[in-house]
């Protein structure tokens, strides 16, 4: 029972580790943002500690690099489970800018598994405390996979060898299926 | 009768200390966030941070688990023995189980299982910080010390309940020692509790929070627990040493005052840690040092009847 | 630091009262040239892939399932939100709106796809031939990115069968 509880608790007080590995800081900049007056996260019990041993929430930022990616997986298996992974910002979602660069393996879901995407280059703050929120389940998502199919498959065509002149008419004798 | 007695108000007192430590610190963060203008956490949020660190994980980790362990049980069974000693509105359940010394003891104990928890780590960053956590204690111990010692003197007694009872104030003549050591424990009194500006070995984001870096899960929130056990046995000291006035009121208006002093006492702690910035090591250490030498003139005031 | 100065910068901050905005509960309007989340209009669309050829981050795929039907896949996983797909569209049929609360716990709803049917000629089935030599050297031909694993394909070799797309180098993490 006791433990049912701890768990129903977990989303109500978050405590949060910052990775930034590789990125341009952007992303660095709108999540210390959030922690001020205006866009205040505390007030969800949020807190940023310093330690990953402390923390529930990683939030990944900036694509992983060769050079970075062994210290972010340290980093996440160095947090005690229940755990979480948010990644924040494009480069950490899909490699970004750079993802045939040199030096980045990518998007950081190759090194941790990630719970949570927030897009955007930089996500705004408000966008960050959204991602937040639907992750605890304040709010609803609010995006879906768009698909527009202008026809289906397979179109009937005309073959110029089954055209027959019939007077002035232009007859079609048959449709091909490819 | 008298054992049966004591054994339910020192309960009595452990069991109040644990059920509002959380509440202070919820009151302390809110305080913090209004005065930042903006709208802080919940005043219920201490709890449900130490309930959601009890049902994580519990990681093992660094150079002996064993003292990790030990040092995390060892800080939260100090604390409440402290309180035991305590008069809380009522009379020190255990006064008679020890005395003046007992309590100066068990206190510094408090600050060396912050020093064990460090070493049970091992790494750079927590020996940084027991580092810092030492020279800082070996600055603070002292001046506390020297509080108690001025009340002995006056009062010529060991026992807790008659140096425990605003003892500081000497009863012939002007008390000058006692205003003297009122202002050096005010002016100390943040470090005693660990907030800023004198939390210095627990830095957030200089340390990595230096000795509590490898803890996590339950043994964290054993620490987050005592820590703020802290805050309310300091203030509680600090009335009874230095203003028990109204203790003597029949039980529940006495023990209310007392209360609402305490509670004084931690807004004070809770603006003051809100407006200022931690001060530097060095800094820290010629502080407490200019404060020692005038808790030094207050002693030898003290041994001339002043 | 004088006791004085902090009372004063005490109150300070409290005359300002509660500046934090009650987020997730009330929104603040967007300024009228943001840039968020871009919407392609299939509508509108002609399938040229201009978009995909100006996008820094490689973020549109396109792929000619045959001589009629071409698809174009936004991923956005990688996309900055620069806006030059909606510069370079000659239709007109890409809009970077205001939306920018897309957090998610699958990538893969941020993604639209179109499939959309090229003109050919009704009679010959054969595209529509350039005015002239010179441009109908410029025809880039068919495209075959790499639909499955999101990717572009940069070489002309990689459209044989049996050739890989890009090599990925491994990394050893202990």
């Amino acid at each position: 029972m006791l433990k049912n509880l701890c768990q129903k608790m977990f989303g109500r007080s978050l405590w949060v580790y910052h990775a930034n590995s590789g990125g341009c800081n952007g992303c660095d900049i709108e999540v210390l943002t959030v922690l001020t007056p205006y866009y205040d996260v505390e007030r969800f019990g949020i807190k940023l500690v310093g330690s990953p041993r402390h923390a529930d929430v990683m939030l990944c930022q900036g694509p992983a690099m060769h050079s970075t990616a062994k210290a972010l997986r340290r980093a996440y298996e160095a947090m005690p489970s229940p755990k979480l992974v948010f990644a924040i910002g494009s480069c950490a979602c899909g490699g970004g800018i750079w993802h045939d660069s040199y030096s980045v393996m990518g998007p950081v879901e190759k090194v941790v598994p990630v719970n949570f995407y927030i897009p955007g280059c930089p996500p705004r703050p408000e966008a960050i405390i959204y991602g937040v929120a639907v992750a605890v389940g304040l709010v609803d998502k609010k995006t879906a996979p768009v698909q527009f199919k202008q026809l289906a498959l397979p179109i009937p065509r005309y073959h110029p060898g089954d055209l027959r002149g019939e007077g002035e008419l232009v007859v079609y004798e048959k449709v091909e299926k490819i | 009768m008298n054992l049966l007695w004591s054994i339910l108000c020192a309960l009595a007192n452990v069991a109040i200390v644990l059920l509002v430590a959380p509440l202070f610190q919820g009151v302390l963060r809110k305080v913090t966030a209004v005065v930042q203008s903006r709208q802080g956490p919940p005043v219920q949020q201490p709890y449900l941070d130490l309930l959601k660190l009890l049902g994580k994980e519990d990681i093992e980790s660094g150079e002996s688990p064993v003292m990790q362990r030990f040092a995390a049980y060892l800080s939260l069974a100090t604390v409440l023995t402290v309180a035991c000693l305590v008069p809380m509105g009522f009379a020190a359940p255990m006064n008679s189980a020890g005395d003046v010394i007992l309590l100066i003891y068990l206190l510094t104990l408090c600050g060396i299982c912050t020093l064990l928890a460090g070493l049970a780590a091992g790494s750079t960053y927590s020996l940084m910080g027991i580092s810092r956590e030492m020279m800082t204690m070996i600055a603070l111990e002292p001046l506390f010390a020297v509080a108690i010692i001025v009340g002995v003197i006056h009062t010529s007694s060991f026992r807790l309940d008659t140096v425990l009872n605003g003892s500081v104030y000497a009863h012939g003549g002007f008390p000058w020692s006692g205003l003297v050591m009122l202002l050096v424990m005010t002016l100390s009194f943040q470090a005693f509790v660990q907030r800023v500006p004198f939390d210095i070995s627990e830095a957030e984001t200089e340390l990595m929070e230096g000795p509590l870096m490898e803890y996590s899960g339950p043994k964290l929130a054993v620490f987050k627990f005592a820590q703020m056990a802290k805050l309310v046995v300091h203030s509680a000291l600090f009335v009874a040493l230095f203003a028990p006035w109204g203790s003597g009121l029949a039980f529940p208006l006495g023990w209310l005052l007392f209360w609402a002093k305490v509670s004084a006492l931690v807004l004070f702690v809770t603006l003051v840690a809100a407006t200022h910035a931690r001060f530097r090591i060095d800094q820290a250490i010629r502080y407490f040092a200019g404060l020692l030498v005038l808790a030094l003139a207050a002693l030898v005031l003290a041994g001339y009847g002043l | 630091m004088s006791l004085l100065s902090k009372l004063k910068e005490t109150l300070v901050c409290l005359k300002a009262g509660r500046v934090t905005l009650p987020y997730p509960a009330r929104s603040r309007p967007v300024p009228p040239n943001f840039r968020g989340r871009p919407i392609f209009d299939a509508a509108k669309c002609i399938g040229c892939a201009g978009c995909a050829n100006n996008c820094p981050a490689h973020e549109i795929l396109v792929f000619d399932v045959c001589q009629e039907v071409r698809i174009l896949k936004y991923l956005g996983r990688r996309c900055t939100y620069c806006g030059r797909c909606a510069d370079v569209c000659p239709e007109k049929a890409i809009t970077m709106s205001l939306e920018f609360e897309t957090g998610t716990d699958r990538i893969g709803d941020l993604q639209q796809r179109l499939d959309l049917f090229m003109s050919t000629c009704q009679r010959c089935g054969r595209c529509f031939k350039e005015p002239s030599l010179l441009e109908q050297l410029q025809q880039k031909g068919y495209r075959f990115d790499d639909l499955q694993n999101e990717r572009w394909v940069f070489r002309s070799q990689s459209y044989l069968e049996g050739e890989p797309a890009a090599d990925d180098i491994t990394i050893e993490l202990d």
